[in-house]
């Protein structure tokens, strides 16, 4: 067999390479931090599936995360739906990592059932461009309900869970683990993704939406360039 | 011309109860006696005519209900505006419609499409009606009564088929028809047989002229309905029912009529009053908003569900009643020549205002919102809440948490540092922000003004959070922020 049909046989869509993350299966956005992209099947946050963050703290910079990708659907017409954040989103952060704020809509509900309906209403109304939530103490069905909702509706769903939830069974296509590294840097740990398992953290290099430490700009560069 | 008649059995019946589903026998009477029944009714023994006290005689569980002739009149007008997407000139007969449809026939593919349309749009409002058409009024309503589902085009065939039709169809007055049928008269042929003197001899030249009519030989003009502009129907239940299955279903009875008429007046609604109106309490009344807007009959009863999922009802209600005054003109918006569109930002706009509303119903008024910049350097104060799609842009401000509490948070304090589950250290330089000394709406324990400094902490787990202390004595600190 020559070099060039065992290649045109390799990317047959039905083969499948055990050492590939499925790269085609669906369409994402990309996530805004290459790092991360780098490791996620498709390049990014998947569109008509659900991914989920999880984090057992609040500040390890796990919103942060999505910000990239909120900053680009806010240019789109539709609102950025945040349904039952833990606290206030600030403005004036969001407005810094280039969110049009206006456009953002806040749900608060309540328990679980209510956060699901009003997720999956935001999903099927055809109004947002982009769709996020927390949810705890969550069962099954309504994950199930919520998959469904956003199949049709061709958005990325990025829900935010308590990292005690990480044992439990999810529909959602991407889980992720939010925690810190000894040096500060945000790690993430890939619990499941399309395609091959991925047996190493991401590290990305600064907290995203914290300034960079200035003790961090002299380790990394020369001298030189601070004084130019 | 092309004249379609609807004529609606069991009308009393149907105008206050609109066909919704029920188990016992139903029937509805006037002086005592029975003028309109089910079908569970008229399987037990019960005929029209017959005195109430037989009848519940022959049916113990049947539930009689007064002849109300305001009622008739309401349901014929909402009846009227459903039929008005179909033609202009709709014109209101007892128990029954006329339509002028030789206009409209290709515009809804022939008659046969026609009728269909007009049979489910009347169903949708819960109205089931018989019909027949003819070219002209009077006898386009003797055949629905007749022979229902006759069509005559030409004047040609009219006369023949109307001589077919017994003489009651005439609807002429009982008593003249008796004196008619003693002189041997069975069919409306046996009477246009007969010479006009003979008629005239037996008083019947009235009976004359309603053939006259029918035949299209002598003028019957017709005044055409034109609906008010507001909207304000009822529909009875059965039996008082609390479950929102059966209350919803009876709300979008109501619901598709008003819409209809909405869509042919191409008006819309943007909020109306949903009364469920009980025995003995006040009524409890729904006021559903669309943002945008609107004659979508789905859309105001899914606002319905969520009304309905959220309220506890005081007792079981009675009766629906729909109002909605305030029409708004809506200009049609043509279709391109594939049948289907791209959403306009027209379209975008409404969907976000629908989104927001069923929100609303379900969650309450407060849970949804959007947010704006304030202008005031106190974090606490420096955005508040806005209505969505009003909000103002924010400016940026780099080293700002992403959460914000809603009020700063105080922290305890052990060897002079903050602690929050464990020592909070602090990063890099302070940032002062001093603001609100204008401002003493606090009192002397809570100051208003803020003379604070800011830092980046790290906690026990290495979250990063948002602090300050206060500038002046007693130098607390407090939390305000997370760098989630």
């Amino acid at each position: 067999m020559s070099a060039s049909s065992l290649h045109t046989l390799l990317h047959r869509p039905d083969v499948w390479r055990a050492n590939d993350t499925a790269a085609d299966a669906c369409p994402t956005v990309s996530t805004g931090h290459p790092a991360l992209d780098a490791e996620l099947p498709g390049g990014g946050w998947p569109i008509g599936d659900m991914s989920e963050v999880l984090t057992d703290c609040c500040g390890h910079g796990e919103v942060s995360l999505l910000l990239p990708m909120l900053a680009q659907a806010s240019q789109a017409d539709g609102w950025v739906a945040w349904v039952a954040p833990p606290w206030y989103p600030n403005v004036s952060a969001l407005a810094a990592a280039g969110l049009c704020t206006p456009r953002m809509l806040v749900i608060q509900a309540g328990s679980a059932g209510e956060r699901v309906w009003a997720l999956r209403h935001a999903l099927n109304s055809g109004a947002c461009s982009a769709v996020t939530g927390w949810l705890d103490r969550v069962d099954t069905a309504l994950l199930r309900r919520l998959q469904l909702a956003v199949r049709e509706a061709a958005l990325p769903l990025v829900l935010f869970r308590p990292a005690s939830d990480a044992h439990m069974a999810s529909p959602a296509a991407l889980r992720l683990q939010v925690s810190i590294a000894a040096e500060g840097e945000v790690r993430i740990d890939i619990l499941k993704r399309r395609g091959r398992p991925a047996n190493r953290p991401v590290h990305l290099g600064t907290r995203p939406g914290i300034p960079v430490r200035r003790a961090d700009i002299l380790r990394r560069r020369p001298a030189l360039a601070l004084v130019g | 011309m092309l004249w379609l008649a609807l004529v609606f059995p069991e009308w009393p019946l149907q105008a206050r109860f609109r066909a919704q589903a029920h188990t016992q026998p139903l029937a509805v009477a006037a002086k005592q006696r029975v003028v309109a029944l089910d079908a569970t009714a008229l399987a037990q023994g019960v005929r029209p005519g017959q005195r109430v006290a037989d009848a519940l005689a022959l049916a113990p569980d049947l539930l009689i209900s007064p002849r109300d002739s305001r009622v008739e009149d309401a349901a014929l007008k909402d009846a009227a505006g459903c039929a008005l997407h179909f033609t202009p000139h709709v014109a209101l007969a007892t128990d029954g419609l006329l339509l002028e449809i030789a206009g409209s026939i290709r515009l809804f593919g022939g008659l046969d499409g026609l009728l269909r349309a007009l049979r489910s749009a009347l169903a949708a409002a819960g109205f089931h009606a018989l019909s027949a058409c003819a070219p002209t009024p009077r006898a386009a309503r003797w055949l629905a009564l007749g022979t229902p589902g006759r069509t005559i085009r030409g004047p040609g065939a009219l006369s023949a088929a109307l001589a077919a039709l017994p003489l009651d169809v005439t609807e002429a007055g009982e008593a003249r028809l008796a004196t008619l049928r003693e002189a041997g008269l069975r069919s409306v042929g046996d009477a246009m047989k007969l010479p006009r003197d003979a008629l005239a001899l037996r008083d019947a030249q009235a009976l004359r002229r309603l053939i006259d009519q029918a035949l299209g030989q002598t003028a019957d003009p017709r005044t055409f309905f034109s609906p008010p502009p507001e909207i304000d129907s009822r529909i009875e239940l059965p039996v008082p029912r609390h479950d929102a299955d059966v209350l919803l279903f009876a709300a979008s009875r109501l619901f598709n009529s008003a819409c209809s008429q909405l869509a042919a007046a191409h008006a819309g609604i943007a909020e109306c009053l949903l009364e469920l109106q009980h025995e003995h309490e006040a009524p409890t009344r729904l006021e559903l908003r669309t943002g945008t807007p609107t004659h979508d009959a789905r859309l105001l009863a899914s606002l319905t569900r969520e009304h309905l999922a959220r309220i506890a009802l005081p007792e079981a209600v009675t009766a629906l009643r729909l109002r909605a005054p305030d029409w708004i003109e809506q200009p049609g918006r043509s279709r391109d020549l594939f049948g289907t569109q791209a959403p306009s930002p027209q379209d975008r706009q409404e969907a976000r205002d629908v989104l927001v509303e069923r929100l609303r119903a379900r969650l309450g008024p407060d849970a949804v919102y959007s947010l704006s910049a304030s202008g005031d350097h106190r974090p606490e104060r420096a955005q508040h809440r806005d209505e969505p799609g009003r909000a103002q842009p924010a400016a940026g401000k780099p080293q700002r948490p992403l959460w914000l509490l809603p009020e700063p948070e105080l922290l305890a304090e052990r060897d002079g540092q903050p602690w929050r589950n464990g020592p909070l250290h602090c990063l890099g330089r302070a940032e002062r922000i001093e603001a609100g000394w204008w401002d003493d709406a606090g009192g002397n324990d809570h100051p208003a003004e803020a003379l604070r400094d800011y830092y980046i902490a790290v906690g026990p787990r290495q979250e990063r959070l948002w602090i300050y202390r206060e500038h002046t004595a007693p130098h607390r600190w407090y939390l305000q922020g997370l760098f989630a």
